[in-house]
């Protein structure tokens, strides 16, 4: 394991206690005698003018205190890029499921059941509740936006073969187990503090300060850790939070939130939906050339975050293959749906997605093998065909390697043949497979988003403190920052406590959200121990010019010894910046941290880590250091569709094999194979199982999981009982995962790669392996299956059964 | 007041409790919130606990076995013996179950973790018992189909279970229950629990005799078992359960009887109690089964409550409707029996009067006959049907001599296919025939369209599996 250095297995750091119980998340906290429980009325219209709510029926019920409306806050309107969005609505509701008030009380469970009799007068208006009626009726968020390499128009005239489609894909539930919860106390002054399960205590802060009237420095955020995100509280969370803070402001008494999986579902926003309308231009031997790709997605009511959905959907419609000339276009649409949000991946599936079904459709209009294909097409480490669309020039291109390991290693060509063999003789059931592959942008696209800080503490036992603004939702930032600034610092993981994140001691940080935690805010922590670091250092060197009995801790006392002095480190912002390599750890002043000793590596003298700590007390040298961290060179101008978007790009391919059952439309995964490319793994074990839950969770939205909605837009199946992801059973039957040896990712924090969203991506080999079980069938022999995502059972033998279908579908 | 074991202590609760449910009591009562609750509905698993019940007796042994908390109503509890996640280390030494959940990675966010390791647990009791020492990825995913994670994808929570070494562990039951806990909680077993609030009322008699007394004059009392079905009511605020009449101290209510072919399955006998009984005896069912529910609802829920919910898919109803199974039931007259296929009335209404209750099914467990039982559902495991069907067919000299046609999630009811039945009676099974019992069928029911399909997509996969079962047994 020379190569991988910094690489681990340890276990979350949160493992033990998770496994004992002992986790505590915000609902988990003990009551306190004077709290109350709150919970909303949701709307069930989609689109309705509100003209009365009255909560005098609820509140002659017992325990129930009162109830407030949007009116009661200072400010009732939030929203990360716009703030068009209510946090309770008033005067118009825009969508089924909507919060329209907060009934509280001392009891929960009353407080539940008498919700139902808080009378809330509608006037019910049409609602829009598709993507196709959105744009008939003009109904959008901001302005049309474009991306263009080359000329589509020019080119797509001069292709041999063209075809053109239409991929449609739904929204999915994030499914998070905990449910938004928040707890707020009041405390004096008029200040609040605010527990809750929030990717952005930042934005929560804001969000609370802001719709009570009060100032940021009066509200203190805190996330210990969540039961899941996955985007679903990167903005969502704010709004429920002000909602049980009003109600703490208002009465003057710690209230609690804890959304039913019911509630939160209707009343929380999905992944957005998408309809890709995609035109493409290719010659005889596949080499695309021209490809124009027209997404619309379904934003919901609001804007949320959904604006920025569609910049990184459209920045991803290339995937891993260079086209010369696209034309990408983007429109999002308002309708009255939940307000769609960030989901693992943000808008890169529906990108990739699209640019996916392609390359099979492509092949199949060829007769080629799909892989052949995409391989013919891929970016390449040579002038004219590593430039992406948006201008970025793609270094540390492993694309290649993936391809080709993964081919190897997957027996793809092995299995081909068996599937092609099998499909020969089975009337029940049908086999399909697909490689394909992810190039996913790191960085937030929006350019200020890009930036971090982090707090490190030694304190005098020399144990260490470390606070982020990184929020632990299980996916292990806390464990792979104390890892890496426990390597940094020569000592054992266990020394050093990630502490809950803070609005107190982080502040104006950015969510843990696109990817980005461990980069950002492990860059921060390790700018923030080095400054320590090079104090130490000097220290160091200094005692071991002196005599022992010279040192602090025998004289400091006394005064009797000058006092020692170092120099302070100037600032630096770059966290590979003097490192060693592969290590990519810094060393100062000829000294190494090492095995909870501090050595000078010229003269071999030494001290223990925790007596030097000492004797930079007793000297009067900080122990405590605070950094600041932003990504250079990020200059994406969305204006233009121009720029370097992204500091690197994370890169891996899967194979998925699928079988079918043309009775049913029942889908099996057979194997998957992953071969993933993250850079240096700081811990390789977290690291798989990001991978192994985020293909998973892909899985669910190209497979089962459906969003079934009422004809307000109201969510019918908004429980595990109707909303089905997926179960221990349906993991593929064989399930590999592989990383790809890369120690060249110099522009990231130690040459690490991020991992959070990518593999989710990978699960489109699900997808693309039903459409190609479906060529084997005479029915697609000369056209191409049209398969919405998700995949469903349903969506499966519709197309296996068109007809039959088409009989039932008018009688 | 309303007693029990936590833990190995002994607990008492007081009557206005008696409507929470457990996982409710354990977190904001007693503050062990090591058990989570997500989808107050039993079908994530998070709310994961383990129960021993004295009376239960058609198990190969007496275990703690997992349930969900989140669907148990305190006053049920009564008489049990409960362990908790915070009850599963012993000497602040971890269970194998949490040991390799936390060195195989199997928890991420944490949140679903408690569940898994209690299922676990449960998994290991069993497996102790029959004195194995390991377990294999088969068992340990039949064990969690109950349980939902949406980080881990899973494969670590299996890798997990598989490096366990139960030769490490000692049963929780020779740790937590003993001769004297049983002794105390069979004296508690056996005597009427009555508890008398001003807004909710709970009977619990020890003989059927008393139930129905009960009955009638508490004509709106609703009658639970284990409350897997009420208990979801009840969280989704959709009514108050004000006044419960449960069976669950009636001992004859636990009983499977077996004679003469005939078996007779008690109003309080599990799904899994059931499950274990057919294992030998009907492979079909038995099938079917492993793909009804979580384990955790198999463990509570009954045959019976199934059958009485009345549910228009069941999903054991149309099952039993091949079986020509009959219910019995008791009421201020006595007793009555009466055919499965003539109970359903029409959505969610049977001929069950407001005084009566069912005591328990029969049916012959069918020998030379060709069974076919087939459940579709959006997911495999852990899902409701979209549509089911069992077909019992006789077929002697090439041509049928008996069929009888169940189907589910396909009508108000569970429907028993007639015409179809009486169409393929005596006829050989052929091609031609097939298509035109098909047609034939597809005449005698109206689906609805649903969160979980299409009318359409309910024909056609009937159609598509009604013929392909057919054209096998041709």
């Amino acid at each position: 394991m020379s190569k991988w250095p910094n690489t681990t297995a340890k276990a979350h750091d949160s493992a033990h206690n998770h496994v004992t119980g002992k986790s505590e998340y915000v609902d988990d906290r003990i009551i306190m005698k004077n709290e109350l429980f709150c919970d909303v009325i949701l709307s069930p219209y989609g689109h309705a003018k509100i003209k009365k709510i009255d909560f005098s029926k609820a509140l002659k019920e017992k325990n129930i205190i009162a109830g407030f409306t949007g009116d009661d806050f200072h400010h009732n309107y939030w929203g990360t890029i716009f703030q068009d969005q209510p946090v309770l609505a008033s005067e118009l509701t825009q969508y089924a499921g909507e919060p329209v008030a907060v009934l509280v009380g001392t009891n929960l469970v009353d407080v539940q059941y008498a919700k139902s009799l808080v009378e809330v007068e509608y006037e019910r208006l049409e609602p829009i509740l598709s993507i196709d009626e959105a744009i008939k009726k003009k109904s959008f968020i901001g302005d049309r936006r474009f991306i263009k390499k080359g000329d589509f128009d020019k080119e797509i005239k001069n292709c041999e073969h063209t075809l053109s489609g239409e991929v449609r894909i739904q929204g999915a539930d994030h499914f998070y187990l905990e449910s938004q919860a928040t707890i707020v106390y009041p405390l004096e002054d008029g200040q609040f503090e605010v527990h809750s399960s929030s990717q952005h205590p930042t934005e929560t802060q804001h969000v609370v300060a802001h719709a009570l009237g009060v100032p940021d420095k009066d509200v203190v955020c805190i996330v210990k850790r969540m039961g899941g995100g996955f985007g679903g509280k990167e903005s969502q969370a704010a709004p429920f939070a002000a909602i049980a803070a009003l109600c703490a402001q208002k009465l003057n008494q710690p209230v609690r939130i804890a959304l039913t999986k019911d509630d939160d579902m209707m009343a929380t926003g999905k992944r957005n939906p998408f309809q890709n309308k995609y035109q493409v231009g290719f010659d005889k031997d596949g080499r695309i050339k021209a490809l124009r790709v027209e997404l619309y997605s379904d934003a919901g009511a609001y804007a949320d975050l959904s604006t920025a959905i569609m910049e990184r959907a459209m920045l991803h419609c290339d995937n891993a293959y260079c086209i010369d000339n696209m034309l990408i276009e983007g429109q999002v649409c308002k309708t009255n749906h939940h307000s769609h949000t960030a989901f693992r991946g943000f808008g890169g599936p529906k990108g990739v997605a699209t640019i996916e079904k392609i390359m099979e459709e492509v092949a199949h209009s060829l007769g080629v093998d799909p892989l052949d294909i995409r391989m013919k097409n891929l970016y390449l480490d040579e002038k004219g065909r590593d430039t992406t669309h948006y201008g970025q020039v793609f270094k540390n291109n492993c694309l290649p390697a993936l391809f080709t390991k993964l081919r190897q290693s997957s027996l793809y060509d092995k299995k081909r043949k068996e599937i092609a063999e099998f499909n020969k003789n089975n009337d029940q059931y049908i086999k399909g497979m697909s490689l394909t592959a992810v190039k996913f942008g790191i960085s937030f696209t929006t350019r200020f988003l890009n930036q971090a800080n982090a707090l490190a503490i030694i304190h005098q036992d020399g144990t260490l403190q470390v606070a982020t603004g990184a929020t632990e939702m299980g996916q292990g930032v806390n464990s792979r920052i104390a890892e890496m600034v426990a390597s940094e610092m020569g000592l054992d993981r266990d020394l050093i406590r990630m502490m809950p994140t803070r609005t107190d001691k982080n502040a104006n940080t950015s969510p843990t959200a696109a990817s980005s935690g461990t980069d950002l805010n492990g860059a921060a922590a390790l700018l923030a121990i080095r400054k320590i670091k090079y104090r130490l250092s000097q220290l160091a060197n200094l005692l071991f010019e002196i005599p022992e009995e010279k040192w602090a801790k025998n004289t400091a006392g006394l005064g009797s010894a000058p006092e020692l002095n170092v120099e302070y480190m100037p600032h630096e912002n770059d966290p590979n910046a003097g490192t060693e390599w592969p290590t990519g750890k810094a060393n100062y002043f000829d000294i190494e941290f090492e095995d909870g000793f501090v050595i000078n590596i010229k003269t071999k003298k030494k001290i223990a880590f925790k007596d030097l700590v000492i004797e930079a007390y007793l000297n009067r040298i900080s122990l405590s250091d605070y950094a600041y961290y932003k990504i250079p060179g990020i200059e994406f101008n969305k204006l233009t569709g121009k720029g370097d978007a992204f500091l690197y790009f994370t890169q891996g391919c899967a194979l998925s094999a699928v079988t079918i059952n043309r009775d049913t439309g029942e889908l099996k995964v057979d194997s998957t194979d992953i071969l993933m490319d993250l850079g240096r793994t700081v811990n390789r074990d977290l690291d798989l199982g990001q991978v192994s839950g985020a293909f998973i969770q892909g899985m669910g939205w190209v497979t089962s999981e459906n969003l079934f909605y009422n004809k307000e837009g109201l969510l019918l199946s908004h429980a595990p009982s109707t909303y089905k992801i997926p179960n221990i059973q349906d993991i593929p039957r064989e399930y590999n995962i592989e990383l790809l040896e890369n120690d060249e990712n110099y522009m990231n924090v130690r040459g690490t790669k991020a991992v959070g969203e990518p593999p989710l991506l990978l699960a489109l080999s699900v997808w693309c392996a039903v459409q190609n079980a479906m060529t084997y069938t005479n029915s697609y022999k000369n056209k191409y299956p049209q398969i919405k995502i998700p995949a469903t059972n349903e969506e499966i033998l519709r197309a296996l059964n068109l007809e039959k279908f088409q009989q039932w579908d008018q009688a | 007041m309303i007693k029990f074991y936590l833990n190995g202590k002994f607990c008492e609760v007081d009557a206005r409790h008696s409507t929470l449910m457990l996982s409710d009591y354990l977190r904001y009562e007693k503050c062990l919130t090591g058990t989570k609750v997500v989808c107050a509905e039993g079908d994530c698993g998070a709310c994961t606990v383990l129960r021993y019940s004295p009376m239960l007796q058609g198990l190969e042994s007496e275990n703690f076995q997992a349930v969900n908390s989140c669907i148990m109503p305190m006053a049920a509890m009564h008489g049990m013996h409960l362990i908790t996640i915070e009850g599963l280390e012993k000497d602040q030494k971890m269970h194998q179950a949490q040991e390799k959940m936390m060195s195989c990675h199997g928890s991420q966010c944490g949140f679903c973790t408690p569940g898994f390791v209690m299922a676990l647990a449960g998994l290991s009791e069993e497996k102790i018992n029959r004195n194995e020492k390991a377990i294999d990825p088969k068992e340990a995913k039949n064990a969690l189909t109950g349980n939902l994670c949406r980080c881990t994808g899973y494969d670590t929570i299996v890798k997990a279970a598989c490096t366990m070494d139960l030769s490490r562990e000692e049963s929780l039951k020779a740790r937590y229950h003993n001769e004297e806990i049983e002794k105390h909680l069979s004296e508690i077993l056996s005597k009427d629990l009555k508890i008398e609030e001003s807004d909710y009322q709970l009977f619990a008699p020890t003989s059927y005799k008393s139930a129905i007394e009960y009955l009638q004059n508490n004509l709106d009392a609703k009658i639970i078992a284990n409350a897997t079905d009420l208990g979801v009511v009840h969280n989704k605020r959709r009514i108050k359960l004000n006044n419960l009449l449960s069976l669950h101290l009636i001992k004859e209510a636990y009983e499977i009887t077996y004679k003469e072919g005939i078996v007779n399955v008690g109003a309080r006998v599990t799904l899994s109690e059931f499950r274990h009984f057919l294992k030998d005896k009907c492979v079909e069912y038995v099938h079917y089964l492993d793909i009804f529910a979580a384990p955790q609802i198999k463990n509570n829920a009954t045959l019976i409550g199934n059958v009485a919910t009345a549910s228009p898919i069941g999903d054991n109803a149309p099952i039993l409707l091949a079986l020509d199974a009959s219910v019995i039931i008791q009421g201020p007259k006595g007793e009555r029996v009466e055919k499965l296929s003539d109970f359903f009335l029409d959505y969610r209404k049977t001929t069950l009067k407001n005084d009566e209750l069912i005591s328990a099914i029969s049916f012959e467990i069918p020998k030379e006959r060709t069974l076919k039982f087939f459940k579709n559902s959006i997911r495999k495991d852990l899902d409701i049907s979209t549509i089911n069907l069992g077909l019992n067919v006789k077929i002697s000299n090439d041509k049928i001599e008996d069929i009888l046609i169940g189907a589910g999630g396909i009508a108000a009811i569970p429907l028993k296919l007639r015409k179809t039945e009486d169409f393929l009676r005596g006829k050989k099974l052929e091609p031609s025939v097939i298509k035109q019992a098909c047609d034939l069928a597809q005449t005698e029911y109206t689906p609805i369209s649903d969160v979980r399909s299409t009318s359409s997509y309910r024909r056609v996969v009937f159609e598509n599996v009604f013929t392909r079962a057919l054209g096998a047994m041709s």
